[in-house]
């Protein structure tokens, strides 16, 4: 009986400390700076435009291919106010397919992409799954507002 | 090992899985039963099988870490660390003294989560409503959460790689680890005063499911499985990879290989695990995180290697053929649930239904482990 | 609250009212278990348990109830329709049926039955008739061990449960609950048949199905057993008798053992401090159900079966002897508190004896060569520690 009376001591114990949940979707916990979510693409605030260059680089490095990349010349670069002679056209992102592991922040080459690290990109439930293919402006979208304060590892 | 039977009983067949709460994932095992008795287990695996193996052929040696995580995810540090042992070995990296450090510690808190996460679900199997489950999980996400804050994931961190880390971490890292330990020490007092000495547990555990050293060795156990059975066979003891032979710890045995044995091991097991943290945390030194020659793409010669760590389920071992280039030509994980799984009939015919419960628990399988 | 026993002159009438009561008491109480179980369970798990629905989410049980009603009332194909479908009602109406005879204060019930303590232990015996139907009649292998389960265990345990609730009637001489209170008005029973009280708990446990006595619907094993093709409000039925069941058992634990509405006030307490006292009693009892219910493990059913009928049975009738020496020869009662407290040290010990409680030790080989300084800190099984 001494088992059985520890096993009810040690539960009537725990019913008295504080309990360690939270009511999730009203609060959150902080997610730490380095959290990683699914990777969203950066904005050139002294220029005005992405710092993407359209390079590949991530395309190719990807382990489940999920990213679509094109390259255009950039309008800026002829007016002279950009140095980026090359820039993203367009940008797809299947967030369905993406596993997270990072490899395409660690290997581009201008610090362009990187893993968004706020709860708004863990939150992203869809009826559609083709909802979860995001393009080029839903990519930038949230540096351009200054939501997020990104980590890249150096 | 058929039992004695009335004459006019009929034996039905029960299909536990692959949707059943205590198979632990898509597992399948098809029961023969006569009443209450299991006469015979068909065991069915292959529900989670993704070609992990073959997915890993083909990217590079640097792509293919996220792939180690999802086969054992729950001791992802580990796979990890079996997988970047085996490139380096392959490479000839030489991994730097903060990395390894740092990789010990991580794979051995990640050990203690998995056993937390193995007290929790056995205690599921033998019976309780969640109370353990709650109990192993409460300390498990502490113990998340740091990994969390080093890796930036809770699950699949995808945070070694061959030749050391992919990068440094936080400077807050040792003391964060130094605050979290009571409690995962409390945690697993909790899980211990909850079942170590309950009767109802006793009964439902002591004698069930006992294999002995030599049926162990004969199926291919290791981890716990075979420790609980007498042996003390321990790669990180008997085959000192990494910098394991720079720790005092104890590796516990069991002797009688039956589902208790095999409970208690995994509790040990954890505290030992908290020790080795200890001490690597003491002699944690400063210094690069990769080897100073990297190559900037990894490419192998032509050769093969084989690297194993001891994971919370046993020998993980990764088995690379490499004919050049930058990716494996074969990989083969050696996973220690499938091997241990093999051993399942042995062990559940004869007893009860509600052994071969607890007997599957025990084994504590990782179906994405299993299938692949 | 409605005046149980009011008569308004008709019969029927009366039927009626009396019925009444006791669905909407018992529909309120299971609502207010059911939260009160998530809530135990979410402290005893350090979570905050339902907090949504209402405040501390008490209506969350209305929410599961409009959810359950809206569900489809499935069927398999290949079950018995009527057996399958008529199983719930076989399991609701005993437990229904008992709460008749239960008085809730000196003058409230919906009867008073001479036989009442009888009448009780009989209608909620009947409830096993229904897992059985369920388990049968739902051609699901799972059901069918779970509703075998049921029955024998559910059959197994009315034996000792029966035999100590006799013993209780020795000494109180009577079988009308209200007497059984009356006399325990200074002296509640379970100071004199502490044997008698441990019995009564462990087997309404077994009646209950509640840890460590779930195994019929063992949700690890056989997946909710009996219940396992049940949906919507089918199976919420089997819920709410389960949770009658809970109110029953409890009530009758309160009556039987604690004193009812007399102790400790004695005669002198008026309607609402009785009401007071016997619903603190009763929620002891359930405190106690729903604590046992997340501290321990589910027994194998041999175990089950063993237990009850090499210990359980045997004190039982024990206790029924040693009441009917006591009784015959006139010896004091404290005799009684003796004899009884040496059966429960007995039935104590044998449950520890029951099990392997040799202590096992766990080898501890060094790494690293040198000898290891620390201890282990699980070595032993049923040691110190």
């Amino acid at each position: 009986m001494i088992g059985i009376f520890k096993s009810m001591y040690i539960t009537f114990a725990t019913m008295l400390r504080k309990p360690v949940t939270i009511e999730y979707p009203a609060k959150h916990r902080d997610v730490p700076q380095r959290d990683r979510a699914f990777p969203i693409l950066l904005w050139d605030k002294d220029v005005d435009e992405p710092f993407c260059t359209g390079c590949h680089a991530c395309e190719r490095a990807c382990p489940v291919e999920c990213m679509t990349v094109t390259m255009k010349d950039n309008p800026l670069h002829a007016d002279g106010k950009s140095d980026r002679r090359k820039i993203v056209d367009e940008f797809w992102i299947d967030y369905g397919r993406c596993m997270r592991c990072n490899i395409c922040v660690e290997v581009c080459n201008f610090e362009a992409i990187a893993m968004n690290n706020t709860w708004a990109g863990h939150e992203l439930s869809t009826f559609d799954r083709n909802d979860l293919v995001l393009d080029l402006q839903q990519l930038l979208a949230q540096h351009k507002q200054g939501k997020i304060d990104e980590w890249v590892a150096e | 090992m058929v039992q004695e039977r009335g004459p006019d009983t009929v034996d039905i067949n029960v299909n536990m899985g692959p949707q059943h709460p205590s198979t632990h994932g898509v597992f399948r095992m098809v029961l023969t039963i006569d009443g209450e008795r299991v006469i015979d287990v068909e065991p069915h695996i292959g529900y989670m099988h993704r070609g992990a193996e073959k997915l890993s052929e083909n990217m590079d040696y640097r792509a293919a870490i996220g792939y180690q995580d999802r086969t054992d995810y729950l001791a992802q540090f580990l796979t990890e660390q079996a997988y970047c042992m085996a490139v380096e070995k392959l490479l000839e990296l030489e991994v730097p003294e903060r990395s390894e450090y740092i990789r010990v510690i991580l794979c051995e808190l990640n050990r203690v989560t998995s056993h937390l996460m193995f007290l929790g679900a056995f205690g599921i199997d033998l019976g309780y409503f969640g109370t353990s489950f709650t109990y192993g999980f409460r300390e498990r996400e502490r113990l998340q959460d740091i990994f969390e804050e080093v890796t930036g994931e809770r699950m699949m961190y995808g945070y070694f790689r061959p030749g050391g880390l992919a990068w440094d971490v936080p400077d807050n890292f040792v003391q964060m680890i130094r605050d979290v330990l009571p409690h995962t020490r409390q945690g697993l007092k909790d899980l211990d005063m909850l079942m170590t000495q309950n009767e109802i547990v006793a009964a439902r555990t002591k004698g069930i499911g006992a294999m002995n050293l030599e049926d162990s060795i004969n199926w291919g156990l290791s981890g716990p499985m075979l420790r609980a059975a007498g042996s003390d066979w321990d790669l990180r003891k008997d085959k000192p990879y990494s910098i394991y032979d720079r720790f005092d710890y104890d590796i516990p045995v069991g002797s009688h290989g039956d589902v208790f044995d095999r409970y208690l091991v995994r509790l040990e097991e954890a505290y030992q695990s908290l020790r080795i943290v200890e001490q690597a945390l003491d002699q944690l030194p400063d210094g690069p995180i990769m080897p100073e020659k990297m190559p900037r793409r990894l490419r192998g010669p032509d050769a093969e290697v084989y690297a194993a760590v001891e994971g919370p389920r046993g020998e993980y071992g990764i088995y690379i053929v490499s004919k050049g280039g930058d990716k494996a030509y074969r990989l083969k994980i050696r996973a220690p649930s499938f091997c241990n799984l093999a051993a399942l009939r042995d062990m559940t015919v004869g007893n009860y239904v509600a052994d071969a419960v607890a007997i599957l628990g025990s084994i504590d399988i990782v179906l994405c482990d299993v299938d692949r | 609250m409605l005046a149980l026993t009011y008569d308004v002159g008709n019969i029927w009438l009366d039927a009626l009212l009396g019925l009444l009561a006791v669905v909407a008491l018992m529909t309120l109480s299971t609502f207010m278990l059911i939260w009160l179980e998530r809530k135990i369970s979410a402290r005893i798990q350090m979570r905050l348990g339902p907090m949504r629905v209402g405040p501390y989410g008490l209506l969350q049980t209305i929410a599961d109830a409009v959810k359950l009603m809206g569900k489809e009332d499935l069927r398999p194909k290949t079950a018995d329709r009527w057996v399958f479908e008529l199983a719930p009602f076989a399991v609701f109406v005993p437990t229904f049926a008992a709460f008749v005879a239960i008085p809730f204060t000196r003058d409230w019930a919906v009867a008073f039955l001479d036989l009442g303590l009888f009448y009780v232990v009989a209608a909620t015996g009947l409830s096993f008739v229904g897992f059985l139907m369920a388990g049968w009649a739902s051609d699901n292998k799972y059901a069918l061990l779970g509703g075998m389960r049921a029955a024998a265990q559910l059959i197994s345990y009315e034996v000792p449960m029966v035999v100590t609730l006799v013993a209780v009637a020795m000494i109180a001489g009577s079988l009308n609950l209200s007497e059984i209170v009356l006399f325990q008005n200074r002296v509640p029973l379970f100071v004199w048949q502490p044997l008698g009280f441990f019995i009564f708990i462990v087997a309404a446990l077994a009646e209950l199905e509640r840890q460590p006595f779930d195994i019929p619907t063992a949700e690890s094993e056989v997946v909710g057993g009996p219940f396992i093709e049940y949906s919507g409000i089918r199976w919420s039925m089997f819920f709410l008798a389960s949770y009658t069941g809970l109110m029953i058992y409890s009530l009758l634990g309160a009556l039987v053992f604690l004193g009812g509405w007399e102790w400790p006030l004695g005669s002198a307490a008026g309607l609402w401090l009785q009401l007071i006292l016997i619903f603190v009693k009763t929620s002891l009892f359930i405190a106690f159900f729903m604590w046992v219910r997340f501290a321990l493990v589910r027994l194998r059913i041999d175990q089950l079966m063993s237990y009850c009928w090499k210990v359980l049975i045997p004190l039982a009738f024990l206790q029924v002897f040693l009441n009917g020496f006591v009784l015959v020869y006139g010896w004091p009662d404290g005799f009684l508190l003796l004899t009884s407290g040496a059966g429960l040290a007995l039935a104590m010990y044998i449950i520890y004896r029951a099990v392997d409680t040799e202590p096992r030790k766990l080898r501890m080989v060094p790494a690293r060569g040198g000898a290891s300084s620390a201890q282990p800190a699980t070595v032993d099984a049923t040691g110190s520690e």
